[in-house]
């Protein structure tokens, strides 16, 4: 019983890290898709061509929309404080821009001309809200400047406020129209790129491959080469905490082994009268390997039933460990999740449970080999 | 004369000890015929257990010969058929614990692949005087009576020879002579051969052929 609740245990702690950490990593793959695009068109100067590009990958079927955008630096200030904003322009009706599912307050709907959406962070730097107006120089403006000119900024009324979490967007992200922001940057038509969704966003690499083919002013960049260390972090976390708890599981079979041996070395009485009733070594092999494979079978299932239970009440478990331990909510305040991220992987659940087998069943062997090589004479000794 | 069941010849068993090699028993020759029954007698510590485990296949010796008379196989070594053709009763019953006493005695037929046993399971122990118990755990048994079940257990694979250790030495007086009197009449009626290791003369006078085991030497008594 003790040797199925440590297997049990062992397994429930292998899941539960493997699929929150599937929660995490699903999670920033979803935000990154949705705060830089899943495949973003970019070239060494401003697109002059848009509408024909637009027209183009229209054509494809694997885009469903495509949103096309300015970006550059700029100065913003009110009253006395100010900072950098890394300012895009961005076509105030496209339904499809990301950015609305992460308003905070205000509302996107009301970008035009005239109006601003904000990073939080760069919001709080400003001190301003919703309704409040900033100003904004571009580096044109600045060119004007040095230049003899003294040209007025552009004053925008902050109409939303997103909080994406990620921190290089919140503290840095102004939002204004693509009209706006070509008058500003002095574009003409041009735009700096384009962005797309597509309908397999894990295909991004193999379609921005093959969309870029013949148009080499171009350059697709799959939403996986855009955060790619951030990802490759990720993927590194999951695999030491895999690592770990690997470790952790190996140790719980030694566990599972002595306590077999054990078993075994107790019944050595009994496995000697099965030798002298004409017990044959694979049958006790047989009999104590499987008896291993059995306890690691439930283990197993108690440990996926564990799994499930301690999932399924996550928030309420961290809420208490963070009641405890005064942390505040980690998962909003750092990560800005509204829940313990997870992500069941059948994959996980596949490997942990063929290791989880294959250790119980041969901790269950090695004794039972050792049981089947002993005389019966000797084993009938031992009491 | 019938056939041999069972023949031992030049037998030497010795073990380590802090003192050095402890010659257990030196040279043992023995024949037993079917359906004879045979007895040996020694101190303690004189080597009749080892014996009987060199004469069943549970030990091996250092050197010297066993041969036991196996159904349409001949002349093998009973390590080579161990649960065949020999059936044991051990001083100290070797009940499985977990199992019922029809249960104990149906799994040396299961362990040989006889199969569904349980109804020879319970004629052997109606044999033995046990139907009654068949159900019960050897935990529920007397001493006595666990020593039928592994009687019982001994005969259902109906071997040519039962090796029986000391099968009173943990009962009282009056249950140890029930015990011997079903020992020698079921074995009887089996036509099976007994080899009895005793410490008792009153039980050993009762077997067709009695030895005495002393400084690991067999001699006629």
């Amino acid at each position: 019983m003790v040797s199925i609740l440590g297997v049990g245990l062992g397994v429930a702690s292998l899941l539960v890290v493997q699929t929150v950490m599937n929660g995490f990593g699903e999670e920033h793959r979803l935000r990154i898709r949705e705060s830089f695009g899943e495949c973003v068109v970019i070239a060494n100067r401003p697109i002059a061509q848009v509408d024909e590009l637009i027209s183009s990958l229209n054509l494809q079927e694997e885009v469903l929309s495509i949103s096309p955008y300015a970006e550059g630096p700029a100065l913003t200030r009110r009253g006395s404080f100010s900072g950098v904003a890394f300012v895009r322009g961005v076509v105030p009706t496209d339904e499809d821009l990301p950015a609305r599912g992460y308003v905070v307050s205000g509302d996107f709907n009301d970008l035009d001309d005239g109006r601003v959406v904000l990073g939080i962070g760069l919001a709080r730097d400003l001190r301003v809200k919703v309704g409040d107006k900033i100003d904004l120089w571009s580096p044109v403006m600045v060119d004007q400047a040095g230049k003899g000119k003294a040209p007025l900024p552009a004053e925008l009324e902050v109409c939303a406020i997103v909080r994406t979490g990620f921190s290089e967007v919140d503290n840095r992200a102004a939002m204004i129209s693509l009209r706006r922001f070509r008058e500003l940057w002095s574009l003409g038509n041009k735009v700096h790129g384009v962005v797309l969704r597509l309908d397999d966003p894990s295909q991004a690499p193999a379609i921005a491959a093959r969309l870029n083919q013949g148009k080499p002013d171009l350059r697709f960049v799959p939403w996986q080469e855009i955060k790619k260390n951030f990802l490759e972090a990720i993927r590194f976390e999951k695999t030491m905490l895999f690592f770990l708890m690997f470790i952790i599981t190996l140790v719980a079979s030694f566990s599972i082994g002595s306590t077999l041996f054990s078993a075994v070395i107790r019944r050595s009485r009994e496995i000697g009268v099965l030798i002298a009733l004409g017990a044959k070594p694979w049958q006790l092999v047989g009999l104590f390997g499987l008896q291993g494979l059995w306890i690691g079978a439930l283990g197993t299932s108690l440990g996926f039933i564990l799994t499930w239970t301690i999932l399924a009440f996550r928030d309420g478990i961290l809420g208490t460990i963070n009641q405890l331990f005064g942390d505040g909510d980690m998962v909003a305040n750092v990560y800005q999740f509204a829940h313990v991220p997870l992500h069941y992987e059948p994959m996980d659940f596949f490997i942990a449970a063929i290791f989880t087998l294959l250790v119980t069943t041969l901790a269950g062997l090695v004794p039972a080999l050792w049981a089947a090589g002993r005389k019966p004479s000797e084993a009938m000794r031992d009491v | 004369m019938s056939e041999i069941v069972l023949q031992a010849n030049g037998l030497k068993k010795s073990f380590k000890s802090p003192t050095g090699s402890l010659n257990v028993l030196r040279s043992i020759d023995l024949e037993v015929h079917a359906g004879e029954s045979v007895s040996i007698r020694g101190s303690s510590g004189s080597g009749k257990t080892t014996l009987l485990q060199l004469l069943g296949g549970l030990d091996v010796p250092d050197s010297g010969v066993v041969k036991l008379q196996l159904a349409n196989q001949g002349m093998i070594s009973p390590h080579r058929c161990l649960g065949q053709g020999v059936g044991f009763v051990f001083q100290n019953y070797q009940l499985m614990a977990e199992l019922s006493a029809w249960e104990n005695v149906a799994l040396a037929a299961q362990i040989a692949g006889h199969g569904e046993s349980k109804k020879e399971a319970l004629t052997l122990l109606a044999l033995v005087g046990l139907a009654h118990r068949a159900e019960h755990m050897p935990s529920q048994l007397s001493g006595g009576e666990c020593q039928r079940v592994a009687i019982a257990r001994a005969l259902i694979n109906r071997p040519a020879i039962i090796l029986a250790d000391e099968p009173t030495g943990n009962l009282d007086e009056v249950t140890g002579k029930e015990v011997m009197n079903l020992l020698l009449e079921v074995v009887a009626e089996r036509n099976a051969a007994l080899v009895l290791v005793t410490h008792s003369k009153e039980f050993a006078d009762r077997t067709q052929r009695r030895y005495f085991l002393s400084s690991g030497v067999l001699t006629p008594a």
